[in-house]
């Protein structure tokens, strides 16, 4: 498929005659008229502008670099059968991490078990049929934490497929790789530039886990990731009251549907949220000490008042800048069924480990 | 009606220092405003009284059943059990002779039975929840021993994009109106849980529960919880018959309970008072400054 590469996204994407329901960066403006587009693999990979393979993104030279199969045919009908993203990577090894064996009470509750060990207990799964949130700065790990999570649903007991949302242009494809250097087809990828855009997402993945049933090999989404909420209210937003207010409408209508999806579908929402400096104590957000400075997640209390469960990144360098090595630390600032407790991990080129706290 | 007003039970908190701030307990026939920012423990609270309601009749509780409303989707099974395990234990402790009379009494405080008499419904959108307290009473005329319905984030669901802020203001209050009915026509308590949210007045931003004005009259009772440091207060806002008070709690692996621990002490209709217990008379600057100066 020759073209030039293009970045903009054609305006019948997320249109009514949209046979594919994912965002999908266009290659060819020839594409736009509403032809099923092949190679969805590529396609994403050029729009990212990443070296696939450490060579050129180079469309012309190998029509799919990653060597990955696009699976899903090409016929389309209203929901068609979506276009799969599916370079996805098996984990480098099993996930040993297996949830605690829950009474059947609690068999509603499908835990997630989030890392390979070692772990403390309490922050080992992520509830389902809640929001929970996890807040950084930058270079946290938390994208890599939701990239990982993506990667072990498949093998956990929640057996899932995820929908990963990025609203921070591009999809890290590269980090993926580099966790598992295989091939699986786990993880649906789209992509939201605004809060409306986010709605309209939701809604249409309320339709798709409504239909499972397309094919049979694929195991059902039972996990959503968000990365990074914050990024999406960062423009077009003013101070003023009625912007303010307008703001808060929509995290309240994207809070109560993501909730809504969770709990109709049993699935686990993650979504990220970025950090804003705390210059005067605020009497109601966690505030954390993250990086020498004193932090809060952004988007304030009526965001926090819309999701269950915050998890805290922060990170404290040790020594000097360069020589130092970064503790990192994961708080609980408040959940409905976890104490406030915290543990350090570290990230690695194949993961995010605990730490275990060490026989002190 | 006066002796009607001295027979009214309350369900205790399971703190000493709030329940005699609350003159005994979440009172029936009355509803309650409970607010506070995320995190300081609105949902544990609702959840501890949900078990509290059930604490037989011989050992001090109203042995009643509870419906629970959840709109946000905190209510995790996991942590209900933990705090009816929590409950029983100390209601063992403090009991020891009684459960050796009624063997048959003992058989009855698993955490499972606990679980059972909670009536979990959960919402998911303002017209489901409208729908919900419009079944109530339908519901409570089928199951008489309900004596609490706590309703997590009351205010959750209205605070998208209404275009019509008179009309939320309608709805709501015709929703207050509804729940207070049902308060006194079953002898019931009834509890609203509510968030914050920070309002612009007179160049400054400040807390307040979310709804408006208006909303704030829908209410016997108002107890806001806060932090204070790093401790948890609640303040006891407004009230028909108690002056407005402050009092730590603290939340426990096993539930809301006092703080300030000798022992933690889980108190039941007052009979047990071991920990000397803090009161502070709490005046509106001061509270207002706990609020803004975590």
């Amino acid at each position: 498929m020759t073209g030039r590469m293009t970045n903009r996204v054609p305006d019948w994407i997320g249109g009514r005659d949209d046979p594919w329901p994912w965002h999908i960066y266009p290659v060819n403006r020839r594409v736009g008229q509403g032809a099923p587009i092949k190679h969805a693999l590529e396609l994403i990979a050029n729009a990212s502008k990443l070296p696939a393979d450490g060579s050129k993104p180079d469309s012309e030279r190998n029509p799919n670099p990653l060597g990955g199969e696009l699976t899903g045919d090409a016929s389309a009908g209203a929901e068609g059968p979506l276009c799969r993203f599916l370079v996805l990577l098996q984990p480098a090894r099993a996930p040993p991490g297996e949830p605690s064996p829950s009474p059947p009470l609690l068999s509603r509750h499908q835990a997630l078990p989030r890392l390979s060990p070692p772990r403390p207990t309490p922050l080992r799964r992520l509830p389902a049929a809640s929001v929970t949130e996890i807040a950084g700065e930058s270079a946290t790990g938390k994208t890599q934490l939701c990239l990982q999570l993506a990667l072990l649903a498949p093998q956990s007991p929640l057996s899932a497929s995820s929908l990963f949302l990025h609203s921070d242009l591009p999809f890290p494809l590269h980090r993926l790789r580099r966790l598992a250097p295989k091939i699986l087809d786990h993880v649906l990828v789209a992509a939201a530039h605004s809060p409306t855009d986010l709605l309209s997402l939701l809604a249409r993945a309320q339709r798709l886990l409504a239909n499972p049933g397309r094919s049979p090999h694929r195991l059902p989404i039972r996990l959503i990731l968000l990365d990074s909420i914050a990024s999406l209210f960062r423009a077009d937003f003013d101070a003023s009251p009625a912007d303010l207010r307008r703001r808060s409408a929509l995290f309240f209508q994207i809070s109560a549907k993501l909730k809504e999806l969770a709990y109709r579908h049993q699935c686990v929402v993650v979504v990220t949220n970025q950090v804003v400096d705390v210059v005067e104590r605020d009497a109601g957000n966690t505030v954390a000490w993250s990086s020498g400075r004193s932090v809060s997640p952004a988007l304030g209390i009526t965001w926090a008042n819309c999701v269950n469960t915050r998890l805290f990144l922060t990170r404290e360098v040790d020594g000097d800048g360069a020589s130092g090595s970064a503790r990192r630390r994961m708080k609980v600032a408040f959940a409905p069924h976890l104490p406030e407790r915290s543990c350090e991990f570290v990230i690695r080129r194949d993961g995010i480990f605990g730490v275990e706290p060490a026989e002190r | 009606m006066l002796s009607d007003e001295q027979s009214q039970k309350h369900i205790t908190t399971g703190s000493g220092d709030l329940n005699d701030i609350l003159g005994g307990g979440i009172h029936c026939k009355e509803v309650t405003e409970i607010g506070g920012v995320p995190g300081v423990g609105k949902t544990q609270l609702g959840i501890q009284l949900a078990i509290n309601v059930q604490i037989p009749v011989e050992y001090g509780g109203l042995g009643g059943k509870a419906v629970y409303i959840d709109t946000e989707g905190s209510f995790m099974v996991e942590r209900v059990y933990q705090i009816a395990e929590g409950c029983i234990r100390d209601i063992l402790e403090h009991f020891p002779h009684n459960h050796e009379k009624s063997s048959s009494g003992k058989k009855q405080l698993q955490p499972e039975h606990f679980l059972a008499d909670i009536y979990y419904f959960r919402i998911c959108s303002y017209t489901e929840q409208i729908a919900v307290i419009n079944y109530l009473e339908k519901f409570l005329g089928e199951h008489k021993d309900v004596r609490i319905v706590i309703i997590d984030s009351v205010t959750f669901h209205f605070r998208q994009d209404f275009e019509d802020l008179a009309l939320r203001t309608r709805v709501l209050s015709g929703l207050s109106l509804k729940l207070m009915k049902i308060a006194k026509t079953y002898n019931l308590a009834v509890v609203l849980l509510n968030q914050v949210t920070t309002k612009f007045t007179e160049g400054s931003f400040q807390l307040t529960l979310a709804l408006g004005d208006s909303w704030s009259h829908s209410c016997t009772n108002r107890l806001i919880l806060y932090w204070n440091g790093n401790e948890r207060y609640a303040h006891l806002d407004k009230s028909p018959s108690l002056p407005v008070a402050s009092a730590p709690y603290a939340v426990t692996d096993k539930g809301i309970r006092d703080a300030f621990p000798i022992f933690h002490c889980f108190t039941i209709c007052g009979h047990i008072k071991i920990v000397p217990r803090l009161r502070m008379e709490a005046t509106a600057e001061s509270m207002e400054c706990c609020l803004l100066s975590t």
